[in-house]
């Protein structure tokens, strides 16, 4: 945080120059295998505000680059040309030119990465209106990264969240950096609990608008919003399976909670978990073919798996007096779940195979881990601040960062595909 | 003491020996339900085989005794009012449960039987909401769960006492809404409940 802080004031101060000096918030255990890039701050064309263009744009592409695990920015020296020979002597191998111009309310951002052959490694040309900016940094952060390793990064990832900053716990989006965050429900009633389409097109969650807890579906604009009519109680935990048409959720008759599928446009309910314990939180494999729930069956909350047919089950967790929350790394190989350790809840990560686990602790109470698309990051909640707000870290719990700083806000749900 | 006053305080205590029977003559109409009361009284012996009506005698006694009145007031039509007098006159009462338990206590059985009885008198036209909550020391999604258990755990002993199913709804807010926002035992305890709302007959 601290380092962020530093080099939000480096680039702040400097950002009337043409060149800005930053630093790289990549820690030592990252800086193994990283592409030195150096990044001068944006030819900008007359009349352009450089103070909201680096606050736009150029603040966030920084942030992105430098936090890509692909990149470590190469810091310039102030006020001189960034020729190829400056850039061998600060052993950078490459760098990205920008230059922003305006015609009539559109921006036209063109970005340009070469090595140090002067040899184009990507190059292309944005166009948008200032609300664009930020987009187009995540675009441009997005694509230097496709161009290194081939794969797209984290930088267009989206987070779903509940908030009570207008009052009622609400469904909001937010970008994978916690900005542009917006509301999608408007229920009016408490509504909780999202959970991303595998195509990121919609979200599932719980709200209570009819006085008791239904399932709902919407669109990540918030549109087409539709509710899951199901006959049983709760409705909760609902998460749309990786493949296929699936919902997987906790339903209920009788007080007897159980894990249940149902398809996505209400029809064929099945039930999958018949003990007489609580049965909750049901989450796919990556593949589709598992699903991970917490039971109550052992005589306290703990983590097991079955079958997507809902046979085979076995159980995951064995340390920690109340385990729940879930979710499976994008490669399948982990299990990050809400663990309680000495009457904290912290962040475990198991290996689904094995089950052999570690703590990511931190401050307070810290509860509902969800995986970025790229398996890099995991977002959760913590009270660490004396209210829920939301939290990034990488998967190896360095690099923490707060996201969410207006009201409560809690239950993040990273989307799932890479785009 | 002057003469006067002498004569003010005989005065009073004719007047006192002349209501002080008459007061617990109507103290006892009130207990005991009129109008037989009314025929037992010495002092008016003509009224026996008059026999007045026991709305006057109501109505005089309702003059003389405000404490008696409130509680023959009708119960409050709205809502929002019914649930907190309902709760204050311990008509319906909530159960409280132990830390990630769903089983009733003594207790929470005997909140529960007041509760069934007043259902199934004066309560019987009402429906009722049973409300499952938790505390913040679980998890979200576990204790939504875990609040529909408690839900239904006390629906089915109303059940049990006579109330008819179909008159019980339930619902469980987890750990969302906890009547006590502290992180003491003392607050705890009090968000661990099957909470009972009257939701109109």
């Amino acid at each position: 945080m601290k380092i962020i802080r530093i080099v939000l004031i480096l680039m702040l101060s400097a950002s009337a120059f043409a060149q800005t000096q930053i630093t790289t918030t990549i820690g030592a255990n990252q800086a193994v295998n990283v592409t030195r890039v150096a990044i001068p701050f944006p030819d900008l064309a007359a009349g352009i505000d450089a103070q909201q263009m680096n606050q736009a744009f150029f603040g966030p592409l920084a942030r992105d680059v430098a936090a890509s695990g692909v990149f470590a920015i190469a810091p310039l020296p102030p006020n001189v040309p960034v020729t190829n020979d400056l850039l061998k002597r600060i052993n950078a191998l490459a760098a990205v030119r920008l230059t922003i111009r305006q015609e009539g309310q559109d921006f036209i951002v063109t970005a340009r990465m070469t090595d140090t052959a002067d040899t184009e490694l990507y190059g292309r040309q944005y166009r948008g209106p200032v609300t664009a900016l930020t987009k187009t940094a995540h675009l441009i952060a997005d694509a230097m990264v496709r161009a290194i390793n081939g794969k797209p990064g984290v930088f267009l990832s989206q987070i779903a969240f509940a908030s009570s900053r207008d009052g009622v716990w609400e469904i909001y989006l937010m970008d994978w950096d916690g900005g542009n965050q917006r509301r999608i429900t408007y229920h009016n009633a408490l509504s909780i609990l999202p959970s991303w389409s595998p195509d990121n097109e919609r979200m599932v969650y719980t709200s209570f608008a009819r006085g008791t807890s239904d399932m709902y579906i919407i669109n990540r604009r918030g549109g087409g919003r539709i509710r899951i009519h199901t006959a049983l109680a709760l409705n909760t935990s609902a998460t749309f399976s990786p493949v296929g048409n699936d919902i997987a959720f906790v339903g209920s008759t009788n007080g007897n909670p159980d894990i249940y599928l149902i398809k996505d446009d209400g029809s064929n309910l099945r039930r999958l978990t018949t003990s007489t314990s609580i049965e909750s939180t049901p989450e796919w494999s990556p593949n589709g073919r598992q699903i991970s729930f917490t039971s109550g069956r052992s005589g306290s909350p703990q983590i097991y798996i079955m079958d997507a047919e809902g046979t085979n089950v076995r159980r995951l967790s064995f340390e920690g007096e109340w385990n729940d929350d879930a979710t499976w790394s994008p490669d399948g190989e982990q299990i990050a779940f809400t663990s309680r350790v000495n009457g904290r809840f912290q962040i475990r990560v198991a290996n689904s195979g094995t089950g052999d686990s570690r703590i990511l602790a931190g401050e307070g109470s810290n509860e509902q881990p969800s995986w970025s698309p790229d398996g890099h990051w995991i977002a959760f909640q913590s009270n660490r601040s004396g209210r829920w707000e939301i939290y990034r870290m990488r998967a190896d719990g360095t690099d923490l960062q707060q996201l969410t700083f207006d009201g409560e806000n809690k239950e993040p749900d990273w989307s799932k595909k890479l785009e | 003491m002057s003469k006067k006053w002498k004569v003010f305080f005989s005065g009073l205590a004719v007047i006192a020996l002349v209501l002080i029977p008459a007061c617990t003559h109507k103290k006892t109409q009130v207990n005991d339900h009129p109008p037989v009361a009314v025929d037992t009284t010495p002092t008016v012996p003509v009224v026996v085989t008059t026999a007045p009506t026991p709305v006057e005698t109501n109505k005089d006694f309702v003059k003389t005794d405000t404490e008696a009145a409130v509680t023959e007031a009708p119960l409050p039509t709205n809502l929002e009012d019914l649930n907190r007098v309902a709760q204050e006159r311990g008509f319906i009462r909530d159960a409280f449960f132990g830390y990630d338990e769903s089983a009733l206590s003594a207790d929470a059985q005997s909140a529960l039987s007041a509760s069934a009885k007043w259902l199934s008198g004066d309560g019987r036209a009402y429906n009722l909401l049973v409300e499952g909550h938790c505390d913040e020391r679980g998890t979200e999604q576990y204790n939504l769960a875990l609040g529909d258990k408690r839900a239904n755990i006390v629906k089915e002993y109303l059940q049990t006492l006579g109330v008819d199913a179909s008159r019980i709804r339930t619902v469980s807010y987890g750990e969302e809404r906890p009547f006590d926002p502290g992180h003491d035992e003392s607050a705890w305890a009090k968000n661990r409940r099957g909470h009972l709302v009257i939701v109109g007959k």
